[in-house]
Formats: structure tokens, C-alpha cells, sequence
């Protein structure tokens, strides 16, 4: 008798736990769904009446492909990869550079640089944008896409914590072992440090690589020439949404919100596992 | 990042004075003790490389005195001797019809001389160490060439880069890049707190001078009748702190709170669900956070709703509101739990990702024999996994509470363009009572070149966060239960 | 030691190396740019000697401009230019330009309202002292002078001296309404006006919380603001204007028109909106809007000038700020003269006229005003009714914010129509914060 009433009890729990779950679910992606509709919608504007369109269309999608003065999705969609490519490559090389320096060698400076580090991350970002614009220009580089790329990820090095944390638990017997079979340190960081972190790997990927696919303010600041069919797809979508164009663009501004989140979240998806591995395992020890 | 700040505050001060008492110490020893090659190497850097056969090394040392040296007759002394005034010869300029171009005196470029002399300040410093560290190397190998020892050829020097020197080779570029884009940026709005850099004395038509400390004085409430900016700052640092304390705390609690539904052994399809929460993270900020605001808006979908379940009519009735809407982004106290609340939605589905991770580590024989015990669920909970979490994430959550009082976007985002603020005093200072320390700083560069007064606030929000780290941290090492879980 | 040592110094010396690489290329540039006075970047020069130029214009203008600029290669074209067009809206044009005046375009175009600020950054080419290259386009600068209404010449000289050409003009609002509800008589005065819209059901859409619009009343009741040459703002609104009417009195009139149920006041930014919405039987707007209130109401459409308000037992007409759009050369423009050439042919008859055929831009040349379709067109005329009491509105920097606040105090009824100290003291507070000193 007790028996089945604990089971009875375990299968109405069940269904409550599974239902709050989905309450929760539905009110975070109120929001998304709003987006894909309104993406839908034929008419051009806000509409700020009904949740769903009045009329459906996929006209939004449409004329994002069909570049005009205002909207070079297709252009704007190229910029930001290439951008995004070569910021992630620089980063994350730079993020398991420092990493592996202060995590798996010892050396004198290594305490004091730590601490700058730490220091220099207290400083807002915001304020230094003025300076590093005019840094840029002094090298000739702003309005370029490599002015761009040195501003998202030169400064990388700096949040090496969270990987430094992950190297943190690579068993150092291990890395003693090779030093005394004759490795060098070269040999020990790419040949068995980094195979064996995965995770942070994929996690410095992901972040390094979404940078320039959600940032505007700098963008908008070193990209000042105008040009529309320079701009990422940030900036691009973002002065969409300007006063005068609003009422024709913001369906298209949806639109192409879902065309960027589309290929990030296929990327959560296949990376999730190493994502949650790497930013908890760097967490973890951090 | 525990490890490092928490031992770090006292022992790093005392280990890097004495790096520095050994560094100079060592100089010396170089300079008396050397021999003639060693000494003429204080002013021909090659000097002693040549004398020991280390003819590349020499080269090179010899080509980086001479680059220096250039650098500094043809870039530093363009600027650096104009340092102490920022310039004194305003841009003119005269129209050449032939031509057809104009033709500018040779003026003084406020902003370039602060920042250029910076360059050089920094290069000149790395030049001193190079200078002294090299007078220490080559009396090192004076001394192994006395011993007889072997001294190494380039080549083998150069394998020491991905030996035991490996870290330079790792560190060089990263650490060059946060001196360009990082370090030097600060350094320079730090000097424009001391500057009347406004936007009466822009460059480069005109220009600023050094003010010393009025920038702070008017921050702090002076700065005559008119000026309300000590009044603002106070309003403004109020909920920075607020909004920091509790958007930290929602979020993380939130996430662990949607870990452990998540988790838990009653889900089905866990995978799936959790899916649905990181969409919200993949949607990028700029999108998701200004359809969010829209549909707040005081005209927005929200409202309308509102208004036909009469939920509006009721609010006014008990006398919430004043207005025919709900002002949920546009009058203060709304708009303030309002963000909050949406940053929920930002952040807890990427603080539940950090927590699953963090919970798949909690040592499981302590949940089985609490179990055992007969301990309920909420008592697991506040015992074992709470404190786990707070052991683990502790540092982080320090961390976190920095990054939102830095935290630019979602206010941004949520109220520019939005919300117009009723407060007077705030008004004659360009703030609002929603705006946050960087929001407000931000505002002032775009829309008022106000660069003094915002790398003003720029020092102060280094200072608060610097502050706030290191009692956290201290705070942290009197409650450290290391070892309790390992 | 020695590795911490070696550390730096290879830090240093990667630092050093970089410095001085660039210091001396830096360096070389500046020798070679200080004979020619060129401060632009060294990428702006062109070996093959075509002109470099960069124009900046609204969004819907981009199309107008490409053609404009064929139209100017092939005048000039024994002479070859590399002229590139970027978007830069004519209300935000302040801004992007004063964050780094050298690396704005060479040509662009803003509000009037933002020349006092352009000027006192040194941003603006001084025409007076660049005239003479305008005989290449057959001109004087009296000739641009006497071409365009005198007014909109006013607004583009600041002590004096002219910095910018006009290229169009009626940058004003003024009010639309749907004939079907609202008859030309009830729109005379914001009384009727209100009236009339409640019985129709509908309301009456107009932005408080902004200076452009708020100024309206005050202007209309004899109140000023002006500009000191320090870029300070005057203002006095808190006392009583020439015309003898209390700055309280006119905020009484106007917490009045705001607690009126058929009044909406409207979002700055939110007007189009909220036409589009057809929530509105009447809504103060200007030229910008046309196309799309005659879209709305349809054969109702119809526009005319500003209501009267009643202020005591007076009839007080409202004074809109009336500006116009210029075209600015930059101070810092390293082919001036053509840039200035360029300017000036943006800003002739024949571009005028063509401005107005493709986008609605009301011209201030004399002769392109001239044109029937002009005289014709419904919201032109409104707009330019006004322009013998449209006021050129001179502000500073300053003003923005608190009229803004103001503004949004009435619309949300933070003031009492009964509390005269309280409106005082918000009124008193306001002329503080708009003539503050720069800080």
C-alpha cells in the first residue's frame, strides 16, 4: 500500500516537474518566437496591435537578399565571417597562449603580469574605446576590417582565466614526465596540452567567433565612414532600426536577427557538451 | 582566479618590491664588476655580445639602440617636450585657389601629443630595462667567460624560445597586444581626467590644457550653483550598485535554480529542454534585447494586451500608474525592475549552463549518504549544494558583479531612445535615473564630448570595482573552507 | 631572475621594434604632409591625380546623390575624381562628425540647428575665405547669396560669415489633418481642434518631449533662446515675454492642451508611428511625413499651419523652429576646392529642383520655388506658410536634455496646472540647466 502511493505520488510530481519546465521554456522564447514571426510578416513596420502578424509573407527574407542602399544582408552576412574568422583564430591563440604560460610554467613574471591582468579587467571597456579609435587611426587602420580584428581580439589575452583554469587540470606528472623524456615545452603545449582540452578549445572558439556578430558599439565607431556595404551584420541591423527607417526595415531587421541566430545556435548545438565541459571546468578551478 | 588574487594582494606588493630591489641590484653589481666591454655596453649595447663572439646578438642589440634612438629624435621629441602644455599653436589655415587645397600652420594637435607622448613614456620605459637587463647579460657572460664555460651560439639561444623560455614566445604577442589596445588606452583617458578635454577645447581646432584635480571637485559637488553633477553621480552610482547587487544575484540563483530542474532525475528530455533555453543566449543581444524593449514599449504588444484583460484600467484604479499605459521602460521604479527582470531572461540560461557543469561535479557520495540520512530534497540543497556552488563559483561570482557594473548593453539597449527621465537635476547633467556609471560616461563622449567628465567616471568605476574585488576576495580567504571538498 | 629578466627584455624589445616602425613611418608622413598642409590619411592621395572625395547624405537621398555626382564628373571632366557616398543621416551628422572631425567626409549635409556647434569645433570650411575657387563654377558667393531665400542664408552664417550652402528648406512641422473630422476652421486653434477630435473619436498626436517641439509655445508667446559665442544658451522662459505673457501661463496652456483626453503626446521618433497606426484624426509633423499621411487619410489628407492656444483669454499662435538642411564642406577636407565645388552644385537650382522631384525637399533657391508643382503640393504650402513666423531656433548644446525633460514633465502631468511655485521652480531649474556653462 505505502508502496504505490510513493509511485503514485513519483508520477503526478513527474508531470508537474516536466510542466514547470515547459511553462518556463514557453516564457523564455516568447521573445524568439515573436522575432520568427514578426520575421514573416508583410507588413514593414512594427506592429505593435497583435503578437502574430495580420498577414504572413516571407517578402522580410526576400528583400534581405535583394540588396538596396540601406540593406546589404547577403555583404554584411560576408564581412562579419570573414571578421569573425580571423578574430577567432587570433584569439583563441592568444587566450591558450597566456593560458598555458601562466598555468603550466613557472617563471618569475608570471605573478606580476597575472595581476595586471586582473587590474586591467576592472577598467571599463567602454572608456578606452575613444583611445583605442584613435590608436587605430594612427596605424591607418580604421574603416579596415583589420583595424576591426585587432580591436576584437587583441586585447584576448586578457581573458585567458577560465582556459588557464582548464589547463589548471591537466595532471602536471604528466607534463614533468615529458619534460624529463626530453620535450619541449613547444612540443608538450601543442602535442599534448592542447588535444587533451577539447572542451576550452571549442569554448575559446565559440566565444572569440561570436564577438563580431554581436557587437555594434565598436563597430559602429571604427567603421565611421558610412558605407553601408563595408558595415558588419551588427551595425547593419542596427541602424535599421534608425528613426527614419524603421517603419520599412523592421521586418527585415527580424529577419535577418533570424538569419544570424540560426548558424549560432546549430553551433550551440553540436559544441554544447564541450561548452558546458569547458567553461566549467575552467570555472571550476578558476 | 582565486588563487592568484587571493595569496596575491600582500604578497605580490612585497615580491615585486623586492623583484625590484634585486632587478637595480643586480645593475649595479654589472656596471662596477664588469670589464671594459661591459661597461662600454651601458653605451654602445653591442658591446659586450661583440666581445664574446656573440656577433648576431650584437647586431641586433646594436640595430635596437639605434631604432630607439631614431624613434626618439624623429618621433618622441615632436611631441614629448609639448607635454607639460598639450600644445600651444591653434590650427590655421589659408585657402591656395591654384591648388585648389588649403594649407594649415604647422599646429599642436592636443589629443596626438597626449597620446604620442604616452607611446614614447612606454617605449622609453622598455628601453630602460632592455638597457639594464642587457648590462646584467653580458656580465653574466663575462663571468661564464672567466668560468670558461660554454657559451651559447645564436641557434641554441634561439631554441630556448620553445624550451625553457617558452613562455616569452607565448606571452610576447598577447602581452604587446594588451599594452597597444589596452593598457596605453587607459593610461591615456586616465590623463584626460586631468585635461579640460570638452567640447569647447576639441582638436583639432582647438585645444585643451592640464586642469588638475576640477574635474573631480565638479564630480564631487562643487563646480558652482549650476552644476548638478555631484547630484547625478550619487543617483546614478545608487543603482549602478543596486542593479549590480541584484542582477548578479538573480541570475545566479536563477541559474542554479534552473540547472537543478534541469538535472534533476524526474526530467525527461533534458537535452531538448535545454536547448530551447541557450536559444536565448544564440539570439545576439542588439536583436533580442531591443524586441524585448518594443515589447514593452509604452505603445507596444504588452500594453495592448494589458489594456483589453483591463489589467491597465485596475493598475490606475489602485493608482500604479498615472497614465493610459503602463509605463514599463519609460518611468523610473517601473523601468528599474523591469531590466532587471529581462536580464533574468538574459542571464540565467547561460549562468544554468555554468552551474550544470559545476552540480555534474558535486562529489556524489556526499548527496548519497545525506540521502541516506533522510535528508529532504531543500535540506540537500541548503547544506551540500549551495555551499558547493558558492565554494566553486565564489570567485566568479566576484567577477560577475564586476562585469554588470560594467554592464553596457542590456541598459543600453533597454532604455536609449526610451526613456526620457523627469527628474530636472538629473537632466542638466545628462543622466538618468536608469543609467548606469557606463552608460552615463558613454553618453557623455557621444552626444556632449564630455571626455574629462566621463574619464572621470571612468577612474570612479575602476575604483569601485577594485575596491569591491579586493574586500570580496580578503572576505573569501577569512571563510575559505579549502581542502572541505577535496 | 634571468628568465624573468630575458622576458622583458624580449617584451620590450617587440614593443620597442614596433614603436619605432611605426614611429618613423609616422614620421616621414608628417614631414612630407607639413609643406602641403595635408593632415588626411597618406591613403587619400592618389598617384594617378583623380580627386578623392567622400559625400555623405540621408538614407533617401542616396539615390538623388548618385546622381548628382555623375552630373558633377561630367561638368568638371577634364578632371577625374574618386567621389564615394556614404549614409549619414542630416539630424545625426553633429555627432558622428565632431567624434573625429578629420575623418569625416569632405561633403556633407545637417540641420541648421547644428551649425553653431560645427562651427565652434572648427568643423566648417569658412566659404567667405574659399570663394574665390566658386568662379571655376562660373559664380560669386554673392551669386549663391542672392540665388536662395534670405532666410535660409541666415541660418548658414554664424557672426557673419556664411559656412554652409542651403540646400533645402520648410525643415518645420505643422499640422496634418483628416478633412472628414476636422474642418480647416476647427484646426485654427488647439481648443476646437481638441474638441473636434473627441467628438470623431479619434486624437490629437503631438511630441512634447523634444526642444524642437516644445519650443513652439514658448516661441509663439514672444520667448527667445539664443546662442553666446562661448556656446552658451540664453533663455527666458522663466520670466515674461516681450508680448507681456507669464512663461508660467504658457506651461498652464500647455499641462491644458496635455490633460485633454483627445491629446496624445507622442514619443520622440514615435510620430510616423502612431500616423501609421491611424490613431489620429490631426498630428503635427512636417514635409517628411506627407507621403505617408496622404496614404492614411487618403483623399481626407490635408495640412495646414500650427493651431493658435489660448493663453488667459487670448489666442496666442504658435512659432515653430523653422530650419533648413545645408550643405557642409569640412574644415579639414583635403581637396577643399573641389569639395567646396561639390557642395555648390549639390546645392544649385537644377539640384534643387531634382531634390524635389525624388524626394520632397522643399528648395530655397528662389527660382527652383518658382516650379507649380511646388505651389501645388499641400504640406510644401503648410510648411512654408510659416515661414514669416518660424523662428530659426539658436541653441547650444545644453538645451536638449532638460527641454526634453520639460517636455516629458507636461506630457506626464508631473506639473500641476494649479501649483504656480511648482511650476516656477520646474521652469527656474530648466533655464538653469539650458544655460549652464560647457562642462
Amino acid at each position: 500500500m505505502k508502496v504505490k502511493k510513493m509511485k503514485d505520488s513519483r508520477l503526478s510530481t513527474i508531470i508537474l516537474h516536466n510542466v514547470l519546465i515547459g511553462v518556463l521554456a514557453f516564457i523564455w522564447l516568447i521573445p524568439i518566437v515573436w522575432l520568427l514571426c514578426t520575421s514573416f510578416s508583410a507588413y514593414t513596420g512594427m506592429n505593435s496591435k497583435t503578437f502574430f502578424p495580420e498577414k504572413w509573407s516571407i517578402q522580410g527574407y526576400v528583400s534581405l537578399f535583394h540588396p538596396d542602399t540601406v540593406a546589404q544582408f547577403p555583404q554584411w552576412f560576408i564581412n562579419t565571417f570573414i571578421v569573425a574568422c580571423a578574430t577567432c583564430v587570433i584569439s583563441t591563440m592568444f587566450v591558450l597562449m597566456v593560458a598555458y604560460a601562466t598555468s603550466i610554467m613557472r617563471f618569475p613574471m608570471r605573478k606580476p603580469l597575472m595581476n595586471m591582468a586582473v587590474i586591467l579587467n576592472l577598467f571599463p571597456g567602454m572608456l578606452a574605446m575613444i583611445a583605442v579609435y584613435f590608436v587605430l587611426k594612427t596605424f591607418n587602420l580604421t574603416n579596415s576590417y583589420a583595424g576591426l580584428i585587432m580591436v576584437y581580439s587583441a586585447s584576448s589575452g586578457l581573458g585567458y582565466l577560465i582556459a588557464k583554469g582548464f589547463f589548471d587540470t591537466v595532471p602536471r606528472a604528466l607534463c614533468e614526465a615529458a619534460r624529463i623524456d626530453g620535450c619541449s615545452e613547444a612540443r608538450i603545449f601543442f602535442q599534448m596540452v592542447i588535444p587533451m582540452s577539447r572542451p576550452i578549445v571549442v569554448y575559446t572558439v565559440i566565444n572569440s567567433f561570436l564577438a563580431p556578430w554581436m557587437d555594434f558599439v565598436f563597430a559602429k565607431m571604427i567603421l565611421n565612414a558610412g558605407v553601408s556595404s563595408k558595415y558588419t551584420v551588427a551595425i547593419g541591423l542596427y541602424k535599421m532600426l534608425d528613426k527614419q527607417l524603421l517603419n520599412d526595415y523592421f521586418t527585415q531587421f527580424c529577419a535577418g536577427g533570424v538569419l544570424v541566430s540560426i548558424p549560432i545556435s546549430i553551433l550551440f548545438i553540436i559544441m554544447q557538451k564541450f561548452y558546458v565541459e569547458g567553461i566549467t571546468g575552467g570555472a571550476v578551478k578558476g | 582566479m582565486a588563487n592568484q588574487t587571493k595569496g596575491g594582494a600582500a604578497e605580490a606588493i612585497g615580491g615585486f618590491f623586492k623583484a625590484i630591489g634585486g632587478f637595480f641590484s643586480g645593475f649595479g653589481t654589472a656596471v662596477a664588476k664588469g670589464d671594459l666591454f661591459v661597461k662600454l655596453s651601458l653605451l654602445w649595447w653591442g658591446a659586450g655580445y661583440a666581445r664574446r663572439k656573440q656577433y648576431i646578438k650584437a647586431v641586433i642589440m646594436t640595430a635596437l639602440e639605434a631604432a630607439v634612438i631614431l624613434f626618439t629624435i624623429f618621433f618622441a621629441m615632436d611631441y614629448v617636450p609639448k607635454f607639460g602644455s598639450l600644445g600651444t599653436v591653434k590650427a590655421e589655415k589659408v585657402f591656395n585657389p591654384d591648388t585648389m587645397k588649403s594649407e594649415f600652420n604647422n599646429y599642436d594637435h592636443s589629443f596626438k601629443i597626449l597620446l604620442f607622448s604616452l607611446f614614447s613614456f612606454v617605449v622609453w620605459f622598455a628601453a630602460i630595462i632592455v638597457w639594464m637587463k642587457n648590462m646584467m647579460n653580458v656580465y653574466k657572460l663575462q663571468q661564464m667567460d672567466e668560468a670558461g664555460e660554454h657559451i651559447n651560439t645564436f641557434e641554441e639561444d634561439l631554441k630556448t624560445y620553445v624550451g625553457e623560455k617558452f613562455h616569452i614566445t607565448l606571452l610576447t604577442l598577447p602581452v604587446l597586444g594588451v599594452i597597444v589596445f589596452t593598457l596605453i588606452p587607459i593610461l591615456l583617458l586616465v590623463f584626460v581626467a586631468f585635461t579640460n578635454y570638452d567640447q569647447n577645447h576639441m582638436p583639432p581646432s582647438q585645444l585643451f590644457s592640464w586642469v588638475g584635480f576640477t574635474n573631480f571637485i565638479t564630480l564631487f559637488g562643487g563646480g558652482g550653483l549650476t552644476s548638478t553633477f555631484g547630484y547625478a553621480f550619487v543617483r546614478v552610482l545608487g543603482w549602478t550598485l543596486v542593479w549590480a547587487f541584484f542582477s548578479t544575484l538573480t541570475t545566479y540563483i536563477g541559474g542554479i535554480l534552473l540547472s537543478l530542474l534541469l538535472n534533476s532525475k524526474k526530467t525527461r528530455a533534458p537535452k531538448f529542454w535545454r536547448f530551447l533555453f541557450v536559444v536565448t543566449i544564440a539570439v545576439p543581444q542588439f536583436v533580442s534585447l531591443l524586441l524585448v524593449r518594443n515589447f514593452f514599449a509604452d505603445n507596444g504588444i504588452v500594453n495592448t494586451i494589458c489594456d483589453n484583460i483591463h489589467l491597465t484600467g485596475f493598475l490606475k484604479d489602485i493608482g500604479l500608474v498615472g497614465t493610459n499605459y503602463i509605463p514599463f521602460l519609460s518611468a523610473p521604479g517601473w523601468a528599474h525592475v523591469m531590466i532587471i527582470i529581462i536580464n533574468i531572461w538574459v542571464g540565467v540560461p547561460y549562468q544554468m549552463l555554468i552551474a550544470t557543469g559545476v552540480l555534474m561535479n558535486i562529489p556524489s557520495d556526499q548527496l548519497e549518504s545525506a540521502k541516506v540520512d533522510g535528508a529532504k530534497p531543500f535540506q540537500i540543497f541548503r547544506k551540500i549544494t549551495m555551499p558547493y556552488m558558492l565554494f566553486i563559483t565564489g570567485p566568479a561570482l566576484v567577477t560577475d558583479f564586476v562585469k554588470n557594473v560594467n554592464n553596457f548593453n542590456v541598459i543600453y539597449l533597454l532604455t536609449q531612445d526610451v526613456y526620457t527621465t523627469t527628474d530636472q537635476a538629473m537632466a542638466n547633467s545628462q543622466a538618468q535615473e536608469v543609467d548606469l556609471l557606463v552608460t552615463w560616461l558613454f553618453r557623455l563622449t557621444q552626444d556632449y564630448y564630455n571626455y574629462k567628465m566621463a574619464s572621470v567616471i571612468g577612474i570612479i568605476v575602476f575604483i569601485i570595482c577594485a575596491v569591491f574585488t579586493l574586500v570580496a576576495f580578503n572576505f573569501m580567504i577569512k571563510g575559505d573552507k579549502e581542502g572541505t571538498y577535496q | 631572475m634571468r628568465k624573468k629578466l630575458i622576458s622583458m627584455l624580449l617584451c620590450a624589445t617587440m614593443v620597442a621594434t614596433v614603436f619605432t616602425g611605426c614611429g618613423s613611418s609616422d614620421d616621414t608622413d608628417d614631414k612630407a604632409s607639413s609643406g602641403t598642409s595635408e593632415q588626411k590619411d597618406s591613403g587619400d592621395k592618389d598617384a594617378s591625380g583623380s580627386i578623392k572625395l567622400t559625400l555623405w547624405g540621408a538614407e533617401g537621398d542616396q539615390d538623388f546623390l548618385k546622381d548628382i555626382v555623375s552630373k558633377f564628373e561630367s561638368t568638371y571632366s577634364d578632371q577625374k575624381f574618386d567621389i564615394s557616398i556614404g549614409v549619414e543621416s542630416e539630424s545625426s551628422a553633429k555627432d558622428t562628425v565632431l567624434t573625429d572631425i578629420e575623418a569625416a567626409a569632405d561633403v556633407y549635409s545637417f540641420a541648421s540647428d547644428q551649425i553653431s556647434d560645427l562651427v565652434r569645433a572648427g568643423a566648417l570650411a569658412n566659404l567667405d575665405d574659399v570663394s574665390e575657387v566658386l568662379t571655376k563654377a562660373n559664380k560669386k558667393l554673392d551669386d549663391v547669396k542672392s540665388a536662395n531665400v534670405p532666410d535660409s542664408i541666415e541660418a548658414a552664417t554664424v557672426d557673419g560669415k556664411m559656412y554652409a550652402f542651403p540646400t533645402s528648406g520648410a525643415n518645420t512641422y505643422f499640422l496634418y489633418y483628416d478633412k472628414s473630422k476636422i474642418s480647416e476652421k476647427d484646426a485654427a486653434n488647439w481648443d476646437t481642434l481638441l474638441a473636434a477630435a473627441k467628438k470623431s473619436g479619434k486624437k490629437v498626436g503631438m511630441t512634447l518631449n523634444s526642444g524642437w517641439y516644445l519650443a513652439s509655445f514658448f516661441y509663439g508667446a514672444g520667448f527667445t533662446t539664443g546662442l553666446n559665442a562661448d556656446g552658451t544658451t540664453t533663455m527666458d522662459w522663466n520670466g515674461t515675454s516681450p508680448d507681456g505673457i507669464k512663461g508660467t501661463d504658457v506651461v498652464k496652456s500647455m499641462l491644458d492642451i496635455a490633460s485633454n483626453p483627445a491629446f496624445m503626446a507622442v514619443t520622440d521618433g514615435k510620430l510616423s508611428d502612431t500616423l501609421k497606426s491611424g490613431s489620429c484624426s490631426a498630428i503635427i509633423s512636417g514635409t517628411w511625413d506627407a507621403g505617408l499621411a496622404s496614404e492614411v487619410w487618403g483623399k481626407n489628407y490635408a495640412a495646414i499651419k500650427l493651431p493658435t492656444f489660448t493663453v488667459g483669454d487670448k489666442q496666442v499662435q504658435m512659432h515653430p523652429a523653422y530650419g533648413y538642411k545645408l550643405e557642409a564642406v569640412n574644415a579639414y577636407s583635403e581637396n577643399m576646392g573641389w569639395a567646396v565645388l561639390l557642395a555648390e552644385f549639390i546645392a544649385n537650382e537644377e539640384s534643387q529642383t531634382k531634390h524635389f522631384e525624388l524626394a520632397e525637399q522643399v528648395p530655397t533657391n528662389v527660382k527652383a520655388l518658382e516650379v507649380d508643382a511646388i505651389k501645388k503640393n499641400i504640406a510644401v504650402a503648410a510648411a512654408t506658410s510659416q515661414a514669416d513666423f518660424g523662428v530659426i531656433q539658436e541653441v547650444g548644446g545644453k538645451y536638449w536634455d532638460p527641454a526634453k525633460t520639460f517636455g516629458e514633465m507636461i506630457a506626464k502631468g508631473k506639473l500641476k496646472a494649479k501649483d504656480d511655485a511648482g511650476i516656477q521652480k520646474a521652469l527656474d531649474n530648466l533655464v538653469a540647466g539650458v544655460t549652464a556653462a560647457l562642462d
